[in-house]
């Protein structure tokens, strides 16, 4: 820290505990922040693609997570530095507002703040260069807007969706079934969408999973999945036109909330007591049998003296069904929360085709389907796989696959991937960059190399060589002015991209275009760092 | 010897540290001009920001003077006027937190050679009073007035004076966009002091662009009980009933105790509780209310019911937003749900739940008073949005100054080499000393042309000169010309829209200018020792005292520890 000196020479002291501090300022901080920025993106870069690699990551307690979602992996780093922080935010907010191209934002800012530091080292202001990249940002956005291609999908007619999401999937570990999970997020979205609204609440979906069996028993399901089994185990296991009352009341006689005390100095109030406890339990079962219920479904527990009688009516039950869980089932079958007894009524129940208790391999391992509910408007996704590991990556796998149908739902823009897009993009703010005046052109022209950062690495993942596979690309799109080329990274034989279906969707890549020049624009303005000097 | 003879009177606490005459006060001043170093580069356009880690870890990335100066946490007393004079800046107008600090250190290098040649402080102290008062006239002199223009005009001459000051931040390369938005937000709260009306909200995700303007009030969805997902989330023209009471299944009375002889009696007390709470809820659905917030929880029960009646409900609002809703809809806060009538509901045109980002959104628009805004920023980080707010208050700020007066002046150093020419001018018209203490006022004032050219990575000497040149014509049209950023020459800034409110170069020029008297007449500083209770703090404290004592151990200690 800088220090100041009084008249006899002394230093004093200006900021509290001056001595702990560290000060790194001018074009060192912003040497040292660029490759804090660096190193992230250097992590990520083996990720990208259909041919990235995994990371295996555990945690202080021991946990183990394989992944190769940029937003995890940087999520479950714990990274310290401060840049490096900004990097997994930047990770986040793509995962946030898109779902998908975690990774591959974070290769952008890398790669643009590696071209950054070329620029420093001739002098450039930091500043001038953000703006330069701003300006070519904004090109390459509208670029992206120009190639875009739209395309019609309806409740029919859902390739298009399927093949979007498959892009995705191709570079998941999953990538082995992609076509059915593919299909499997395409339905589940559709029928939770608000088509006019253009509005889908993921909340909606249900993404559930359970150790055993293939990845190709994954399945939609058109209802909902329950972890729980039957009260008793004597209960029917599949009820057919279900008719579910859906309780937040225990089946307990009720009690006050006011602290009570019940004072019985006599045999006879004792016997009362007893009684009156016994006609509880039967009333509130004669209640669920009135109305006319096949099913019950209940937020807390039953009383054993509650579950026998249950059983003997034959009246099957579900207790203790979180009330997430009990919202959806309520969504899914049209039915109300009823809250006490009293206020069941016929239609206030819930309706079901089906309702059935299904056992997984050898384990004891039972779930609840409730399925042909009248109301499809809740799904869920049932993952199955060989290990818990797997299931975690195919639930976030699936989860990217929902975001990119939710996001073609919003808006029907494609553009192609397999890095075509970025390098148009290349090519159009490298021919931009000369009408340009200033210091900036130079920044405008880094960022069109930047851009090639993404494609450059999807060929080196691929085995492919970087630079001889990029400039030929480059050079066929330039001399068919045809978009539509890309890296051919699982060997079809073809650079279209076109042909070999792999789409992206425009405003995800458009995201991640913005959201890198935003943050890179935010390290390069950084010229002070004041920390304490423990970091 | 006489010292051995005579008893030694002590005046002072043993350990108490005093300091005093000339040699005190140029350490002053050094202390000050080391501060004023800090934030010097992150003026205008091209100035940059500071990332500030504090012990706990938290971290800011800023380029406002105002933060940077409250985080860097000085406790060298002479230093700390200037941190008060950039919060009190801040306060006062909102914006030109880093000018005045700048400022006032300038004053004070320029004033340092004076008082080492021996000039007796008090001197200087008048003379810089009386350039600040004729300082003050001529910007009011200069100042544009946008009084008497249409509402479209006023519109678009505030949204420059924003863009002025949102160019200096991360946001500037958007800066037009924020600008009018500001404005309109601005312009919607009308002219009462209601600065609470405009609320800032943040989500992360997405880019500066989605960032937009509700007309009306937005707030997070709050936490939510089952049942929630079954209410309507989409009402036109809705009746709104505000709450801070809690609608839950609970004891009413907390240590009321019920004592039952009867057995039998047992299902009434149980019912009577049942009852108490339909009651309530009852009277709610019967308001005709179909919007229902709360400041206190809304249980399961309540959110089950209501979505049986096809009401919309959320409890745990903030009270902020809650007030903000009660202004916007028009209606008032009910503390009971008896006797609600009609008055006391609100309504507003549009209530929508939107998905905005990762989060859900309850949305109020089209309300009937619109006396209220809300400012929902996206960002790619973290930091980024929050110094975006910061930026965005700036911009608030300022624009609620110039809309209520209404002058303008020309920014980019314009207006700062025109006072100085102006000063220098009429020094020469003075006989005696203070001409040269105005002189050395005038120059000070240039610091701000000189860094922003700094900053920029200009020739901050070419620059200058060519600007003294243009604001020494005779003809005075040379007056507007500041720097330009983007050329590295001069240009026009009145001409290309740079422009100042002049209450903020008022009340910076005032502001330095008390601040550096206040330092020039101190001529002794007595520091008690710290009492014990402080010593919780030693570790500081220690390491001041060797700092001050003995040459450089503190720094070596310093060094050691890494």
């Amino acid at each position: 820290m800088a220090l100041a000196f009084d008249e006899f020479g002394r230093p004093f002291i200006i900021i509290k505990e001056q001595e702990q501090k560290t000060r790194l300022r001018g074009i060192e901080a912003q040497k040292a922040n660029i490759s804090a920025g660096k190193a992230v993106a250097r992590i990520l870069r083996t990720s990208l693609g259909p041919k990235g690699m995994d990371k295996m990551l555990q945690s202080p307690d021991g946990d183990v997570t394989i992944t190769n979602d940029g937003a995890t992996i940087l999520e479950q780093m714990d990274v310290d530095n401060q840049i490096a922080k900004l990097m997994v935010e930047l990770s986040r907010s793509q995962d946030y507002e898109i779902g998908d191209g975690t990774t591959g934002v974070v290769v952008m800012a890398g790669a643009l703040l590696e071209q950054a530091e070329w620029l420093l080292e001739r002098g450039i202001h930091p500043i001038r260069i953000a703006e330069g990249y701003e300006m070519a940002s904004r090109i390459a956005v509208e670029h992206l807007e120009r190639i875009a291609q739209r395309f019609d999908f309806g409740p029919t007619n859902i390739e298009p969706l399927v093949q979007t999401c498959m892009t995705t999937l191709s570079s998941k570990i999953v990538n082995r079934c992609k076509c059915a999970l593919a299909e499997i997020s395409v339905k589940a979205v559709l029928s939770v969408a608000d088509l006019e609204r253009k509005d889908v609440n993921l909340d909606l979906i249900k993404v559930e999973g359970k150790v055993g069996g293939k990845l190709e028993d994954t399945e939609l399901i058109y209802g909902i999945t329950v972890d729980k089994d039957m009260s008793h185990p004597q209960m029917p296991k599949k009820i057919e036109d279900a008719k579910i009352a859906i309780l937040t009341c225990p089946f307990e006689p009720p009690k006050p909330k006011t602290k009570h005390k019940v004072e019985i100095d006599t045999v006879e109030k004792f016997q009362t007591l007893r009684q009156q406890e016994q006609k509880y339990f039967d009333d509130m079962v004669q209640k669920c049998k009135d109305v006319g219920a096949t099913l019950v479904i209940c937020q807390w527990g039953f009383d054993d003296e509650a579950n026998h009688l249950l059983m003997h009516r034959n009246l099957p039950a579900v207790r203790w069904v979180g009330g997430v869980e009990l919202e959806l089932i309520a969504i899914a079958t049209g039915g109300r929360i009823v809250p006490r007894f009293q206020e069941l009524t016929p239609e206030k129940l819930g309706r079901a085709g089906l309702v059935r208790e299904k056992s997984f391999g050898t384990t004891k391992d039972k779930m609840l389907y409730i399925e042909h509910c009248a109301n499809s408007r809740a799904v869920t996704i049932f993952i199955r796989g060989g290990n818990k590991m797997m299931i975690e990556e195919t639930k976030r796998s699936i989860h990217d696959a929902l975001c990119v149908a939710r996001n073609l739902i919003r808006n029907n823009s494609i553009v192609y991937g397999g890095g075509s897009a970025e390098i148009s993009c290349s090519v159009a703010v490298e021919t931009a960059a000369d009408k340009y005046p200033g210091v900036e052109q130079y920044a405008i022209r880094a960022f069109a190399d930047a851009l090639d950062a993404i494609p450059m690495a999807l060929a080196e993942n691929s085995g492919l060589q970087p630079i001889e596979t990029l400039s030929a690309v480059k050079s066929q799109q330039i001399k068919e002015n045809n978009p539509h080329f890309g890296i051919d990274c699982n060997d079809v034989g073809t650079n279209d991209m076109c042909e070999q279906n792999v789409f992206e969707t425009l405003i995800g890549k458009q995201q991640q275009i913005l959201l890198a020049t935003q943050v890179v624009k935010m390290i390069l303005k950084i010229d002070d760092v004041i920390s304490p000097s423990y970091y | 010897m006489a010292a051995m003879l005579q008893p030694q009177i002590i005046l002072l606490k043993e350990g108490t540290d005093t300091s005093q005459g000339k040699a005190q006060l140029v350490s002053n001043i050094n202390a000050c001009t080391a501060v004023a170093d800090m934030v010097r580069t992150t003026l205008g356009p091209r100035g940059m920001d500071k990332l500030i880690h504090d012990e706990k870890g938290n971290v800011t990335v800023s380029n406002d003077g105002a933060t940077i100066m409250k985080l860097l946490d000085i406790v060298h007393p002479a230093a700390k006027i200037l941190v008060d004079i950039a919060k009190s800046q801040d306060s006062e107008v909102g914006d030109g937190t880093t000018t005045v600090v700048l400022l006032a250190g300038e004053f004070l290098k320029e004033a340092k050679p004076l008082i080492e040649d021996g000039v007796h402080p008090q001197n200087l102290i008048r003379s810089y009073r009386t350039a600040c008062y004729l300082a003050i006239e001529k910007i009011k002199e200069l100042a544009v007035s946008i009084e008497g223009k249409s509402l479209e005009e006023k519109k678009s001459l505030l949204a420059k004076c924003a863009a002025t000051t949102l160019s200096s931040k991360l946001i500037g390369g958007e800066k037009e966009f924020f600008a009018s938005m500001v404005v309109d937000a601005v312009i919607t709260i009308g002219n009462d002091d209601r600065l609470n009306m405009i609320g800032i909200k943040k989500v992360p995700g997405g880019n500066m662009r989605d960032s937009f303007l509700v007309n009306g009030v937005a707030f997070k969805k709050t936490f939510s009980y089952a049942g929630f997902e079954q209410q309507p989330k989409k009402f036109l023209n809705p009746k709104i009933l505000l709450l801070n009471i809690e609608l839950e299944l609970k004891s009413e009375k907390e240590n009321a105790e019920i004592r039952l002889s009867d057995p039998s009696q047992y299902q009434s007390i149980v019912d009577a509780e049942w009852n108490i709470i339909y009651d309530k809820l009852d009277k709610c659905v019967k308001s005709g209310a179909k919007v229902v917030l709360s400041r206190l929880a809304i249980g399961d029960l309540a959110t089950q019911y209501f979505a049986d009646r096809d009401i919309f409900c959320a409890g745990r609002v903030a009270e902020e937003d809650l007030h903000r809703v009660a202004a916007a809809a028009g209606g008032t806060i009910q503390t009971s749900v008896n006797n609600i009538i009609d008055e006391v509901l609100g309504t507003c045109g549009i209530f929508e739940e939107r998905q905005v980002g990762n989060e859900r959104f309850n949305i109020f628009s089209g309300c009937p008073s619109g006396r209220t805004a809300t400012l929902v920023l996206r960002g790619g980080a973290d930091q980024f949005i929050e110094e975006a707010e910061r930026s965005l208050h700036d911009a608030i700020m300022i624009v609620r100054r110039a809309l209520k007066n209404s002058t303008v002046v020309a920014g980019g150093g314009a207006i700062d080499m025109e006072i100085s020419r102006y000063l220098r001018q009429h020094a020469c018209t003075i006989a005696g000393k203070s001409q040269l203490f105005i002189n050395s006022y005038a120059k000070a004032l240039e610091v701000i042309p000189r860094q922003l050219c700094d900053n920029a990575g200009f020739d901050a000497t070419d620059v200058l000169n060519k600007l003294r040149q243009k604001h020494a014509l005779p003809s005075g049209e040379g007056a507007p010309y500041g720097v330009d950023i983007n050329s590295g020459g001069i240009a026009d800034s009145f001409a290309n829209f740079v422009w100042e409110p002049s209450v903020v170069k008022i009340n910076a020029i005032n502001a330095a200018t008390e601040a550096a008297c206040l330092i020039l007449s101190v001529d002794e500083t007595v520091r008690n020792p710290k009492s014990e209770s402080a010593q919780g703090e030693a570790a500081a404290n220690a390491m001041a005292g060797r700092g001050r004592g003995g040459g450089f151990p503190g720094r070596g200690r310093g060094m050691r520890r890494r």
